[in-house]
């Protein structure tokens, strides 16, 4: 049914989070003192002011605000290709953020007051991928995948595809995702943000804190300490927006994640659960974990460090805990107190590890929910 | 690279004249209530395959679109940005691209990927693409659907698509079920990663022998252009060729790079 990837193996990693780039993050991880600030969000009873984790320097909801933010990152990725490879990198976008491509074309169009004189200029959602293939003499081939929390995992997977396929030599996957108020405000609606803390797998967690966050993971065939053993990815949910209480849909993908990497349930050295602080996604998690795993499973959580980078999370997630492993350590979860099932406690303590086998969860809305399993060889 | 389509089914907006909410409502028993527009094409289309062909739970679902949904951003723009009111729930989950790859999936029994994709340039090439790379490492059959809405206001996807403000937008969705099997396959579609510029496409074009279509965009070529236009055309194209039985290249293009889908009939 499935094949292990063995090709597809992660070559660097830069990103732009909350905390700052790679390495700030990683220090805010292990001093546990975590900066986080509000937006106001549009809500039903007027304006309120929600926590929110915003980059240390404004990023404008704009195509201008984000795209020099977005190069500045991927630039780093791809600085030490030569111009011959970069005709042969591939460049995919996992996003949720709005189209301001197309907000702009609404409002130059629908709007009297905003009326402007007939203009075209081919946009979409894609642009930034475009734009920065044209700029930075990339192959031309892109794509922007939005499948909620999972885009930028998904990117990883369909990347993986691709340098498995020997189609391209290398694929830059980016994560991306800034503060909107439609998106926040929509958020807000479905009553899935916290007024306080991100409290995973807790008794007292009462929802996320979304985030703004950019990665970029260089995807390639050549030797790196980092390899995507495989994974996979599914669409099933009782309804759009929840799966069941039980969890068998995010058992369903962890174990054809396995599959896919021809690894064993004890294989696994480490989890990072997705984790969103939420009730009903906490549960069903928790629920999936101690189906698939038994009770020594170490599993940890990022987004308390983070917010809920949403489309970013799966690239961004991926980047900030591999370079934890490479500083020789699982970063601890933060803001746990009273687990939920108290046979299944997420890590407390930073845990020295060098190397091993860990799997990568991201459960999302509208069904989609994608598991990946990275290794790194002892040396 | 090559695929073959075992089933295909198509709507535009110019060659059939239906409520398409209406015709999920009746024909095909679809609760309609909290969708729009945009999910309405793409069931449409995802149910008149399912009709086609037998569909498996694990096969691969990959939405593609020019724009995606257009309408929505205008409402939920609205809303937010304009009347500084609250957002609607409903009009929110919308607004997500994959929501409308949930309902289809759904509809449709798929249980495995699920996937929401867009391409500035050549958006159903690039998926064909990754559908390829994809079943290589699954060996598994992807269904893949090409949704492009016409919007309320078409001048806003007119300016979007780069089009000159009389040309004439259609709505369009269009679905083939793909595989690497050549068994029981209507057609057999080679594509590849490479662009050509206008002078490697003119030899091209000059040794073959199939019909030949081009893009609305294909200004510089001495062929003639269809008079409607959508995103993924390409999608429409495959498709008539295996209604016709007609062998066709089709050739797509932005900014002097093109690119070539051969279609044979099996």
């Amino acid at each position: 049914m499935f094949k292990k990837n063995k090709m597809a193996n992660i070559l660097n990693a830069y990103i732009n989070s909350s905390q700052g780039d790679l390495n700030a993050t990683l220090e805010t991880i292990k001093s546990a003192d975590v900066t986080t600030s509000t937006k106001s969000l549009l809500a039903i009873e007027g304006r309120v002011d929600m926590p929110y984790f915003t980059f240390k320097k404004e990023v404008d909801d704009s195509q201008s605000g984000i795209y020099p933010e977005l190069k500045n990152i991927v630039t780093k990725s791809i600085q030490h290709l030569s111009a011959d490879d970069r005709k042969e990198t591939a460049i995919i976008i996992g996003t949720s953020i709005i189209d301001w491509n197309t907000i702009n074309a609404i409002e130059s169009t629908v709007y009297e007051y905003k009326k402007t004189a007939y203009y075209t200029k081919k946009r979409s959602i894609d642009s930034y991928a475009k734009d920065l293939s044209d700029e930075l003499g990339l192959n031309g081939f892109t794509l922007s995948i939005n499948t909620a929390c999972t885009s930028s995992a998904n990117a990883i997977l369909e990347a993986s595809n691709l340098i498995e396929a020997k189609l391209f030599k290398y694929v830059v996957v980016v994560g991306l995702e800034i503060f909107s108020d439609m998106m926040s405000s929509g958020f807000h609606a479905m009553q899935l943000l916290s007024h306080s803390a991100i409290k995973p797998f807790d008794n007292e967690r009462d929802g996320m804190i979304l985030g703004e966050g950019i990665a970029s993971l260089l995807i390639g065939s050549d030797a790196s300490k980092w390899k995507i053993r495989g994974g996979f990815s599914n669409c099933n949910a009782v309804n759009i927006t929840a799966v069941s209480p039980e969890g068998d849909e995010f058992v369903e993908v962890m174990q054809n994640a396995l599959l896919a990497s021809e690894t064993q349930v004890e294989d696994i050295t480490a989890l990072k659960a997705h984790a969103t602080g939420t009730l009903s996604n906490d549960l069903s998690e928790m629920n999936a974990l101690s189906k698939v795993f038994d009770n020594s499973i170490v599993f940890t959580t990022l987004k308390p460090y983070i917010g809920h980078t949403i489309g970013a999370c799966g690239a961004l997630e991926i980047a900030i805990f591999i370079s934890c492993i490479d500083e020789g350590f699982i970063p601890k979860s933060i803001h746990h107190t009273d687990s939920i099932n108290s046979e299944y406690i997420p890590l407390l303590q930073n845990k020295e590890c060098h190397s091993g086998t860990f799997m990568f969860n991201y459960f999302g809305f509208g069904g989609n929910n994608t598991s990946l399993i990275l290794q790194k060889e002892s040396v | 690279m090559k695929l073959y389509v075992k089933a295909h089914s198509s709507y535009r907006s110019d060659k059939e004249d239906i409520d398409i909410k209406k015709e999920l409502k009746q024909n095909f028993k679809v609760d309609t209530r909290r969708k729009d527009g945009f999910i309405y094409m793409g069931l449409l289309g995802a149910l008149r395959l399912k009709e086609q062909v037998s569909i498996e739970r694990e096969n691969e679902l990959y939405i593609t679109s020019g724009l995606g949904n257009v309408n929505i951003l205008e409402k939920t723009n609205d809303y937010i940005l304009e009347q500084k009111e609250y957002m609607k729930l409903f009009d929110f989950i919308n607004m997500l691209g994959n929501t409308t790859s949930f309902y289809v999936a759904s509809e449709l029994g798929i249980k495995g990927k699920s996937i929401f994709q867009v391409a500035d340039n050549f958006t159903y090439f690039n998926t064909l693409v990754s559908i390829y790379a994809s079943l290589i490492n699954s060996k598994n059959e992807a269904i893949l659907g090409s949704i492009d809405l016409v919007s309320d206001d078409e001048e806003v996807i007119k300016r979007l698509l780069d089009l000159p403000e009389t040309s004439n937008v259609v709505s369009s969705v269009n679905y083939q079920k793909l595989s690497l099997n050549a068994k029981d396959a209507l057609c057999e579609v080679a594509f590849d990663t490479r662009f050509y510029s206008l002078d490697e496409l003119s030899v091209i074009l000059e040794n073959e022998s199939s019909k030949i279509v081009v893009s609305g965009r294909c200004s510089a070529l001495e062929y003639e252009a269809p008079s409607k236009y959508f995103e993924t055309n390409a999608s429409y194209v495959l498709n008539e060729a295996i209604r016709t039985k007609v062998d066709t290249l089709y050739v797509e293009c932005y900014n002097d790079k093109y690119k070539i889908l051969k279609i044979k009939s099996l």
